[in-house]
């Protein structure tokens, strides 16, 4: 991919945080693959992430914990932390970069409208989440979100995803990664409220935060502080060998190419 | 590969939908081709055809009934279809595909019933089951009017632009996959169809012992056009796309750049398209004397054009979501043997092959007819199969 691609896409992505507070109604008209009206949820707020990537240090804590808060089957996850080796490409310097990566519960979300049975659902309050009482199972939705958010969960045979933990959000407590999270990286509200340190913060960095995909109009909600353009799509990066067999053709764990 | 950065820790990303999706794609795509082969004979009434569409009635019904059921399979949750009805959403493709395909089935039903009914009367006197299941099917001695079956057969077809639209444009619509993020993608898939659907026309002609050499020149012709229509859109597709930096045709590119498997694929995509082409335009293009025992042969190229049309339905189904979208690389995606891959596979390809010989067992579909009454259906079309099996080297079956 060339670097005049690269610098167009992280306008992009400049641009589109910049764009999160817009009201989406614009964007609604009625027909095929439009946004089917939103439901539940309070409407007075709009929940956002912001994730402060100089914070990060790629501990995995934030994986764990929503693990254990959301029962995901094993392999599974509703947030993960992508970690990338990076190469200077002049002096040969290696350092490591950090990728949290949960549902962005997108102003425009592609998977709601796909979804045959309206079991996915945007709340008022901006926050994806899945009736898994009324989900097929079709797995429609899994193939429309560009950021792999969503999985079928294994145990329930439905659609899986990040809802920000609404429920913990309900009771006035903080996400499962948010609460876990060692350096402070992410940081939940709503953003609505001009006094959330989530507002202060966008406020702050405004010219700074980038979305990911933002070529793919989905108006993502989760911002990202201290980002590397680079990594807004789709990296270009050896990727890791994902089965690793022992003599007797059984798996023996993860291992990445040329070490 | 650019080797500047690693990616050391991702997720293994599973695939979402499974080869039932395809069989789905690839027996409904049959279904509304073959039904469009037997429009010339039963909806328009060109006698030339009729051959045509008796074996092109056989394959659509059998389709129509199995391609369901694979599709059923293919939700992780296929006890709650009826959410699809009790749900109904005008925002999903899905949702408007729910909606049409029983209309489309009973459509079909009701213009094979039509198409049959004058034999299933002439039948009533067969011994066994098939006399059985004539008695209980004619529903009278009523003549069959033609206009009903023209009627049912316009309001089929029309349906069947419906199955055709919503099940590219489902595919079309999904932006996170680029590939499939095509307007050229839906035409591609009928494109397809057409030559699978030729291709199976070809096949049951030989294996059925009907044999008639009318229908295999209309299906070699069939094929030509299907295969020239799907190179104009081929084309259509990557000049579209040749110079812009992302889309379809840009994540085609990169797929084959960076994939030795991918490159194989389309090596082998394009050369079957190409020699398809090529041999069917040869036969095509004998002298009339030689026509008949090249003829003979086409069911082998009916054989490569089935594999056309479900090669390509793996490939974009399958394949393309091997694809990372938010990680690098591609996933890894052995084909499991149970109901998520081989075994699915085998079992829809078994049940039509079921469906298909319980209908030669029970229905004389050999004499569908364009409407009229079992006085019509002559005793020499009545002997058609008798006579077919006569000659040599036919296989006998059933």
């Amino acid at each position: 991919m060339d670097h005049l691609r690269r610098s167009l896409l992280g306008q992009l992505a400049r641009l589109s945080a910049g764009a999160a507070l817009i009201p989406l109604s614009s964007v609604a008209s009625a027909g095929i693959n439009s946004q089917p009206p939103r439901r539940e949820g309070d409407p007075t707020k709009r929940y956002g992430m912001l994730i402060d990537l100089r914070q990060c240090i790629g501990c995995q804590a934030c994986t764990v914990s929503c693990h254990i808060e959301n029962a995901a089957p094993l392999g599974k996850f509703r947030t993960t932390v992508s970690q990338y080796e990076v190469e200077h490409q002049e002096t040969g310097e290696l350092a490591t970069f950090m990728l949290p990566r949960l549902c962005n519960h997108c102003e425009n979300p592609p998977c709601v409208p796909v979804c045959p049975v309206e079991a996915t659902f945007q709340r008022q309050d901006g926050i994806v989440v899945v009736d898994s009482d009324r989900c097929v199972g079709c797995a429609y939705c899994v193939n429309a979100c560009p950021y792999d958010a969503r999985f079928i969960n294994d145990r329930t045979q439905t659609a899986d995803k990040c809802t920000f933990c609404a429920h913990r959000l309900e009771a006035g407590l903080l996400p499962a990664c948010v609460e876990s999270c060692v350096g402070g990286a992410r940081i939940i509200g709503d953003m609505r409220d001009p006094e959330s340190q989530i507002s202060r913060m966008i406020a702050e960095h405004r010219d700074e935060l980038m979305v990911l995909q933002p070529e793919k109009n989905t108006l993502p909600q989760v911002f990202y502080l201290g980002m590397d353009e680079r990594f807004i799509t789709r990296p270009l990066a050896e990727p890791v060998a994902l089965e690793v067999l022992d003599p007797h053709g059984k798996e023996m764990g993860y291992e990445f190419h040329g070490h | 590969m650019n080797s500047m950065a690693i990616e050391l820790l991702a997720p293994r990303y599973a695939i979402a939908w499974y080869p039932w999706a395809v069989q789905y794609f690839f027996l409904i795509a049959l279904s509304y081709a073959t039904l469009w082969l037997a429009a010339p004979a039963l909806v328009f009434g060109k006698q030339r055809w009729l051959p045509t569409a008796r074996l092109a009635m056989l394959a659509c019904l059998t389709t129509t009934l199995v391609a369901p059921v694979a599709l059923l399979a293919d939700l992780h949750q296929p006890l709650r279809f009826w959410h699809f009805y009790a749900y109904a959403t005008s925002s999903s493709w899905m949702s408007i595909g729910s909606l049409l395909l029983p209309l489309y089935v009973v459509g079909v039903l009701l213009l094979a019933w039509l198409a049959w009914r004058p034999a299933l009367q002439a039948n009533r006197q067969a011994p066994g089951l098939a006399g059985l299941v004539a008695r209980l099917l004619s529903f009278g001695d009523a003549p069959t009017p033609r206009a009903l079956l023209v009627l049912v057969g316009l309001g089929t077809l029309v349906l069947s632009t419906g199955i055709m639209l919503y099940t590219g444009a489902e595919l079309a619509i999904v932006k996170a996959r680029p590939l499939w993020n095509t307007v050229w993608l839906p035409p591609m898939l009928v494109a397809t169809g057409f030559i699978a659907a030729a291709g199976l026309i070809l096949v049951l002609n030989r294996v059925s012992g009907l044999r008639a050499p009318a229908s295999n020149g209309q299906m070699l012709k069939v094929l030509l056009g299907a295969c020239v229509v799907a190179g104009l859109v081929a084309g259509s597709w990557f000049l579209d796309g040749i110079n812009a930096n992302v889309g379809s045709v840009a994540a085609a590119l990169d797929s084959v750049r960076a994939s030795p498997s991918w490159r194989s694929t389309a090596l082998w995509g394009g050369l079957t398209g190409v020699a398809l082409f090529g041999a069917v335009l040869y036969l095509l293009t004998r002298p009339a004397a030689r026509r008949p025992a090249l003829f003979a042969w086409a069911w082998v190229l009916g054989l490569v054009a089935i594999h056309m049309g479900w090669m390509f339905r793996w490939v974009v189904l399958m394949d393309v979501q091997h694809v990372a979208r938010n990680s690098a690389g591609f996933h890894h995606y052995g084909i499991p043997a149970g109901s998520s891959g081989l075994l699915g596979i085998v079992g829809t390809f078994g049940l039509w092959l079921a469906a298909a010989l319980v209908i030669d067992l029970l229905i004389p579909w050999r004499q569908a007819r364009q409407g009229g009454s079992a006085a019509d259906v002559s005793p020499s079309e009545s002997n058609a199969q008798s006579d077919a099996k006569s000659v040599e080297g036919a296989p006998s079956h059933g």
